[in-house]
């Protein structure tokens, strides 16, 4: 874990570290890192992994239509927006 | 009439023979709430509206089964209409336009929101020390943390301000706070209680769960808010029994497992006194006891920080700006708007975990990491099912001591992370699991984990209930047991 590793997972993450923060976060993503790697021990061929500890799959439902719309309430709350859309900063010059 | 430390069925036991009203039990919590002021237990508080469904139940007699209780309710839940921050900054203006399906459930039961109560941050932390909103106090002591993640429901319960509280639990937050602050909490079998609603940390081990004084209390408000839901798709559709059922039949022959990997003599001797002397208890109450193994077990936290940061760096990619919560001010385009508002809404816990996730997803990385972490998850997994052939329920410490002081953990994150060495595995399996206080260490209370089987609450809360009826470690308060 170097200081180039941690700028491309923190830009992966839309995550900008300052200087000082980023020496600091650096130093702990290393020692986590070496601390979860005792998982190395662990025998695991032909494990199959767990992802959820219920493994079902989900249930289907009737295809039919449940859900309000209530648009007017979600752009109201919004940081920005006009009587339809969300806004943000121009994306196409 | 004094309401404080009062248990739910003492409460709904005074409003139903009319010692009290609606009305006056809510002010008497906000004057309870503005007394203790200094513990930083709630972020935001529901008074008004509290106020109108009391006066509405004054008026018009409920024979809802938790009718009139004030309950506290922890700031990850959505709560239509009601500011809910999870701790962060990122949602200081949040205003969500819906309940969270748990909450509607305890509402619907009658019960009253009066605030929502602080946590660390999106739930990530074991000492309320990420929260935007400021450390919680441990009502035990100065500069205590009350631990966490549900730290300010813990202290507004062991604070006798309110009977209940709700809780979640990703890795022992519902937990490990109880034990903390001497209250009782259950940690329901994964999939119990709707998700919906609740902000999302890591989506395959969180589930929320009741924090309450005692175990009884815990299954009252477990009977309302366990529900299937169409909305959240690991919701279980299997039957919700009544959980206070047979909760004082004798538990005799129960057989309890000790785990022969957790290593005990690594803790403090009070702590282990305090442990031995419960193990005296349950034999007295007839139960034996029979060593088993987990031999996986002390992968339990590696395992949990690769999965629950995997999951969160997920979850956590829809806060950016766009549809709600906090914006940064002026970005100059897109991806600074997503970048600056990430980089200033969240703290430093937060940011932390969000890497190492994206760490051990990235490409090349995944299997070493993810995979490998989830390999050793089914593992474990395994081990409590071989376990389970043989044992009722697995007993152990919550915590490995007391409430700590505020900043003695000093800078290193992993020394907090093993705070949850013995509650961890229980969500990584998804099993239920409850702490209820079982002595004290220094003045301080300290809490007993049990680990039950997949669906079987029943069986935890009737082992807790029993053991409350022989102890009194669950009705010590802290301004009693000072002044003494």
């Amino acid at each position: 874990m170097d200081k180039k590793t941690v700028s491309t997972i923190a830009y992966l993450s839309r995550l900008s570290l300052d200087e000082e923060n980023g020496e600091k976060i650096t130093k702990d993503l290393e020692n986590i890192i070496k601390f979860v790697n005792q998982l190395e021990d662990a025998n695991t061929q032909n494990i199959e992994p767990l992802a959820s500890p219920l493994e079902k799959t989900a249930k289907t439902r009737e295809d039919k239509v449940t859900a309000q719309n209530r648009k007017d309430i979600f752009l109201e709350r919004s940081p920005k927006s006009n009587d339809d859309y969300f806004l943000v900063p121009r994306v196409v010059e | 009439m004094s309401i404080q430390y009062k248990t739910i069925n003492e409460l709904s036991q005074m409003l139903k023979s009319r010692d009290i009203s609606n009305k006056e039990l809510i002010q008497e919590t906000f004057n309870l709430i503005d007394a203790n002021l200094h513990l930083n237990a709630f972020i935001t508080l529901n008074k008004d509206a509290s106020l109108l469904k009391a006066e509405e139940l004054d008026k018009n007699l409920s024979l809802q089964p938790l009718s009139g209780i004030p309950i506290a309710q922890k700031d990850l839940f959505c709560t239509k209409d009601l500011r809910t921050t999870c701790g962060s900054n990122m949602l200081s203006n949040f205003i969500p336009p819906y309940s969270a399906t748990v909450i509607e459930n305890l509402e619907n039961a009658g019960c009253v929101s009066v605030g929502k109560t602080n946590m660390d941050e999106f739930a990530m932390g074991s000492s309320n020390e990420t929260s935007f909103y400021g450390n919680v106090q441990n009502p035990w002591g100065d500069k205590l943390v009350p631990g966490g993640s549900s730290g300010g429901s813990a202290a507004a319960v062991a604070a006798g301000i309110v009977p209940a509280a709700s809780g979640t639990d990703t890795g022992g937050s519902i937990r490990q706070p109880a034990s903390l602050c001497g209250i009782s909490g259950l940690k329901p079998t994964y999939g119990r209680i709707s998700r919906w609603g609740m902000i999302a940390f890591a989506s395959s081990l969180d589930q929320a769960g009741p924090m309450a004084r005692t175990a009884e209390d815990c299954a009252l408000l477990l009977n309302q808010m366990c529900s299937h839901d169409l909305k959240d798709t690991t919701s279980l559709d299997e039957t919700i029994p009544d959980f206070t059922e047979n909760l004082d039949k004798p538990i005799k022959g129960l057989k309890i497992g000790l785990v022969k990997e957790f290593d005990l003599s690594q803790l403090d001797k009070e702590v282990v006194k305090v442990f031995e002397e419960s193990k005296k208890q349950y034999e007295t109450l007839g139960a034996e006891f029979i060593e088993i193994s987990l031999p996986n077990i002390s992968l339990s936290v590696p395992t949990y920080y690769v999965v629950a940061p995997a999951e969160c760096s997920s979850n956590l990619s829809r806060f950016d700006g766009v549809k709600f919560g906090k914006r940064c001010d002026d970005p100059k385009d897109l991806e600074e708007l997503y970048i600056k508002t990430r980089s200033e809404g969240f703290g430093d816990e937060v940011k932390r975990r969000i890497l190492i996730g994206s760490y051990v997803l990235s490409a090349g990385f995944y299997d070493a990491y993810y995979k490998k972490a989830q390999q050793v998850r089914r593992l474990i997994k395994n081990d409590f099912d071989d376990a389970f052939k043989k044992v009722d329920v697995i007993m152990s410490p919550t915590t490995r001591g007391a409430a700590f002081e505020e900043g003695s953990k000093g800078d290193d994150p992993i020394q907090m992370y093993l705070e949850d060495l013995f509650t961890i595995p229980a969500n990584l399996a998804g099993l239920p699991a409850l702490s209820i206080p079982n002595g004290m260490v220094d003045g301080k209370p300290i809490g007993l984990q049990l680990i039950g089987n997949f669906l079987e609450e029943n069986k935890l809360l009737r082992a807790a209930h029993n053991f409350q009826l022989s102890t009194d470690w669950h009705k010590k308060t802290p301004k009693r047991d000072i002044q003494s």
